[in-house]
């Protein structure tokens, strides 16, 4: 019982104001399939399972597994690929496998918005303007946004910024990172991906100091780090993809969407073989998903966590105030009384 | 050796034969990555903290320790002291060490402190513990419906937390230690 009525109305009002201003700058709001066969394919995510049962199949089975969506960016770039622009996404998402740590439920609110011929300025625009545009409406009481501009920084400057090295070197070269992580005194085993060195001096130094000033968008990522953005074009040593960072949130993750169906294909195989290593359930590529990509064209798409925006500005400190009733408390509790 | 996800508040890590006491830790899952566990630990010989991520999947040295059953005597100016059950013999935790859990102590509760070597490392709190409410508003008529369900309440053992509107003064209530959340009406 830690539910707060007061900010489980400001949740629906803030959800309300999304909506307004997305739909007063002609995005028109999808409501795509939460049920789908064929989910992300994402190695470190993981979707809960479930069997579908109809009479109404015409081959000779009576049942096919289906999953919930991670995030439903599959079928928004299938719905660009027919031509729509300026769509945009607002409901749950689920997740398992995840800790119930007060920032994560396995059921959340996901916002996710595509434009067609955009790119990560366009994304970061949308992103601030929408913020303030809620934080406004609401006269929010739990944060304080204050006028000057979100921060912009590069994940070369923040590197260079706070932990005083210099990425640009360090990047594909797993043993030149090694010598820096060990340096940094971390940990460093012989299973560790250049992507896990990454995050072990990424995690300690450079994302707790994040947004925790002015909100900062951190952008330009290595390359391998960016399963669906584009390379940049000045630079394909780094790829396109952007994430905001306020007060102790991480709030968005966005790209400039790849669409390059043969590029697509490899790193879904890259993404299956590591599935497989980490021991994970594999599943077919999405077949329909990977031929519409050609015809997206240069489109960007923001990732953006609708009830961490929530906990931000009613000053939440644990996602549990602000969901009816949050997984842990729905089964937890339970579970150590022998409930369940 | 371990999987970083046991790591716990408290708990012992050996690295390069040093020790290393865990302050803090907190899972993290960066999304587009493999799983983490951030911790901040603490040398047990100097004092120095330091901030260090282990992956999920890594396995970590955590150090064996000897659990003994204690009663919170006192605090005053050298910290928490506490009486071994068994053998009547008294052991003194600082503030620093025993932190934030500090609030929930009252005399003569039984808890269990991690020793290494003879010294206090760590303090395990009964996970749900009763409190006896001392100060609180009186639910007024109309607070449900402007949607005030909770309210601040201050119980014996001098900390406040949040209760359902209609707890009076004088009820006792079970509060999770872990969380500091309220769970029920005692």
């Amino acid at each position: 019982m830690n539910m707060d009525l007061e900010k489980i109305k400001t949740r629906s009002v803030i959800v309300k104001l999304i909506r307004r201003w997305f739909d007063e700058r002609g995005f028109l709001e999808m409501h795509t399939p939460r049920l789908v066969g064929l989910p992300g394919q994402e190695p470190h995510l993981d979707p809960f399972w479930t069997e579908v049962f109809t009479p109404s199949l015409t081959a000779h089975r009576s049942s096919f597994p289906a999953a919930l969506i991670t995030s439903p960016e599959y079928m928004m770039k299938r719905l660009l690929a027919e031509g729509l622009d300026k769509i945009y996404d607002l409901g749950p998402c689920f997740r398992n496998n995840e800790p119930w740590d007060g920032t994560h439920d396995p059921e959340f609110l996901m916002l996710e918005w595509y434009r067609c011929e955009a790119g990560l300025e366009d994304l970061m625009c949308d992103t601030e303007e929408m913020i303030r545009f809620v934080f406004h409406e609401l006269r929010a009481t739990g944060y304080t946004l204050r006028t000057e501009p979100f921060r912009r920084l590069t994940v070369e400057e923040a590197w260079r910024e706070y932990s005083r090295i210099e990425l640009a070197p360090l990047l594909e070269n797993r043993e030149a990172m090694a010598k820096v992580v060990k340096e940094h005194n971390q940990t460093v085993l012989p299973g560790d991906s250049w992507d896990d060195l990454f995050f072990k001096i990424f995690l300690s130094e450079i994302e707790p100091c994040l947004g925790k000033k002015v909100p900062t968008f951190l952008y330009c990522y290595p390359a391998n780090m960016a399963a669906l953005a584009r390379k940049s074009v000045d630079d394909p040593r780094w790829a396109e993809r952007v994430e905001l960072y306020i007060g102790d949130f991480e709030l968005a993750n966005g790209f400039a969407e790849l669409s390059d169906s043969i590029e697509q294909r490899a790193r879904f195989e890259e993404e299956r073989i590591l599935r497989h290593k980490l021991g994970k359930k594999i599943w077919n590529f999405d077949e329909r998903f990977l031929s519409s990509l050609s015809k997206m064209g240069n489109a960007a798409g923001m990732a953006f966590g609708v009830d961490r925006l929530v906990m931000l500005l009613t000053g939440a400190k644990s996602i549990n105030e602000i969901l009816p009733e949050s997984a842990r408390e729905r089964f937890e509790e339970q579970l150590l009384d022998g409930r369940l | 050796m371990s999987s970083p996800s046991e790591i716990k508040k408290g708990c012992v890590i050996r690295d390069n034969n040093e020790l290393w006491v865990v302050t803090e830790f907190q899972h993290i899952n960066p999304g587009k990555g493999a799983a983490f566990v951030r911790t901040r630990v603490k040398n047990a010989k100097t004092g120095r903290s330091l901030e260090r991520t282990y992956k999920v999947s890594e396995s970590v040295d955590l150090v064996d320790m000897e659990y003994r059953n204690m009663q919170y005597l006192y605090h005053d100016s050298t910290g928490y002291t506490f009486m071994d059950s068994a053998n009547y013999e008294q052991v003194t935790m600082s503030d620093d060490d025993v932190g934030d859990q500090g609030k929930y102590l009252k005399e003569s509760l039984d808890v269990t402190l991690s020793m290494y070597e003879g010294n206090p490392i760590a303090l395990q709190m009964p996970r749900k513990m009763k409190f006896k409410i001392i100060e609180t508003m009186p639910a007024v008529k109309g607070d449900t419906a402007s949607g005030n369900v909770t309210k601040e309440a201050k119980v014996d053992a001098g900390f406040t937390v949040r209760v359902p509107i209609f707890m009076k003064e004088g009820e006792e209530i079970i509060v999770n230690t872990d969380t500091g959340e309220y769970v029920e009406r005692a």
